[in-house]
């Protein structure tokens, strides 16, 4: 079982849970049809950037949403996410491991390399 | 003469962050005179984050955490005067610049939309309420004591020794907790200080309660260390009303804590008072709450007392046996990390034989007294066994 990117030793961390039975959670995207571009994880879209304060093991993840209403009610109000597009992301056994972060709903997910993310995913209407 | 002040460029810190995805979208921060701001990720400039940041009154802030106050309400008022914006060039832990913008903030396209609140339903209780707006962990905790029967009143004793209880026996469960993490784990915490709790409200309404927040402001992600030992506490509180089953509980966490336990409860029947608390981090959706009415406390103090060694931590030493008192069974022991010293306990192996020094391994058990009314602890290591090192 190897995950998509690189992690750091200890990551995910011990608390994550391994997905074991189908789940949907939100993530926000440029495009329509979403493309890997918009999966990337911070560490992903800056190789070299230091993230102070958070740790390399999040910088790993893809953040989520376990509440669609979270995506719309919040997320997109703000300047930098508000063109962004919901994306519903069907998450199955074999798709990594997510583990509650931050704010409520808020979730940090590490993908599983083998998981197909693109065909688990389709932007919602508006 | 006349001196001016050199034209210096503002700054803030990033003081905790409110809002994440992908990165901290909104967080507050403080500026050198300790101002309150508010800043808001909007598109990058030349590749790097870059935030709307405008100064906010602290209680406009505080509404805004608890979820009273929508964040589009919070920054059009606090950028009416003045607005910035600040590119983050060297990340967030160190002093961000801010740019001062002189165009309307209406205008800027920056705004975030209306109706986006931190919480989609205000906190009903105290805990959670008190949490989300401090934007930390608070615990509250309530006692009823004989003289708040009537009044808002307690003994200054009772007080006094109540928190002392609670705040070693937060230590002692945060101790416990640590102790089972991984090695790494721990390397990644900053445990200095992590378990202790400031009062904030001395005296809320209601029966006597005191309301408490974790003294070290949460990570960034918003958590506080002190959760790993309100998680242990509430677990030896679970089965309060069950004394068999709690009996099973405590001994499961036989030590320190399971000590610290046995001594508040002691205090809560010498002072016939039950306890409840409630804590809060801001992110929960309800409090977690335990209790142990004053009913519950006698027969808890009964079924533990009967445990041996209840509070008592097996410690190994090994070094050399240079300092005793065969007469009073007080001994000493030179260790790597220097001089340990000693009882031998009424029944348990004698210094005789011991040839001063020579080295030995000696087994012991720990345990820890309380100062009454100091919060002070006295530790002291009995001897359970001792061999050639």
């Amino acid at each position: 079982m190897s995950y998509r990117d690189p992690l750091p030793e200890g990551c995910p961390p011990e608390g994550a849970e391994e997905i074991a039975t189908p789940r949907v959670v939100f993530r926000l995207v440029r495009t329509n049809p979403p493309t890997p571009v918009d999966f990337l994880s911070q560490r992903q879209e800056n190789p070299s950037k230091v993230f102070p304060g958070i740790s390399e093991c999040l910088a790993c993840g893809l953040s989520v949403f376990a509440d669609r209403h979270d995506a719309v009610a919040k997320a997109q109000k703000l300047p930098n996410l508000k063109n962004r597009k919901i994306c519903r992301v069907t998450l199955d056994a074999g798709a990594g491991r997510i583990q509650p972060t931050f704010q409520p709903s808020h979730h940090t997910w590490w993908p599983l390399a083998s998981f197909d993310i693109l065909t688990h995913s389709g932007v919602e209407s508006a | 003469m006349t001196f001016f002040p050199k034209h210096t460029v503002k700054t803030i810190r990033h003081t905790a962050t409110l809002f994440y995805y992908d990165g901290p979208q909104v967080f507050e921060a403080r500026d050198a005179i300790g101002g309150h701001y508010i800043a808001v990720m909007v598109e990058p400039q030349d590749g790097n984050d870059c935030y709307l940041v405008v100064g906010v009154a602290p209680e406009r802030l505080r509404q805004f955490r608890a979820g009273g106050l929508d964040l589009h309400t919070l920054i059009s008022e606090g950028g009416q005067d003045e607005w910035y914006l600040a590119p983050v060039l060297a990340g967030l832990t160190e002093p961000l610049p801010l740019q001062a913008q002189s165009a309307l903030l209406s205008d800027s396209g920056f705004l975030p939309e209306p109706g986006f609140l931190l919480y989609d339903r205000p906190a009903e209780e105290l805990a959670l309420k008190e949490a989300r707006e401090r934007h930390n962990l608070v615990l509250e905790i309530a006692a009823d004591p004989p003289e708040a029967a009537a009044e808002h009143r307690i003994h200054v004793g009772t007080l006094i020794g109540l928190l002392s209880h609670v705040q070693i026996m937060i230590k002692h469960a945060y101790r416990a907790a640590l102790a089972e993490l991984s090695p790494m784990d721990k390397r990644t915490i900053d445990k200095t200080d992590a378990h202790i709790m400031d009062v904030v409200i001395p005296a809320a309404a209601g029966s006597f309660r005191v309301v408490l927040e974790a003294a070290k402001t949460p990570d960034l992600l918003g958590q506080s260390e002190l959760a790993r030992a309100l998680q242990r506490l509430d677990v030896l509180f679970e089965n309060a009303a069950d004394p068999l089953k709690a009996l099973a509980t405590v001994k499961e966490h036989k030590g320190h804590l399971a000590g610290a336990y046995l001594r508040l409860l002691r205090f809560l029947a010498q002072h016939k008072t039950g306890l409840r608390y409630s804590w809060a981090e801001p992110n929960f959706s309800k409090p977690c709450f335990r209790s142990v009415a004053e009913s519950e406390v006698g027969p808890l103090v009964a079924a533990l007392s009967g445990v041996s060694n209840l509070g008592g931590e097996p410690v190994t030493l090994i070094g050399e046996f240079n300092k005793f008192n065969r007469e009073i069974g007080a001994w000493g022991l030179k260790t790597e990390t220097g001089m340990m010293s000693g009882k031998v306990r009424d029944g348990g192996p004698s210094l005789d034989g011991l040839s001063a020094g020579a080295r030995y391994k000696f087994s012991c058990v720990e345990e820890i007294e309380e100062v009454e009314g100091t919060g002070r602890e006295i530790r002291t290591l009995y001897l359970i066994e001792h061999g050639p090192a």
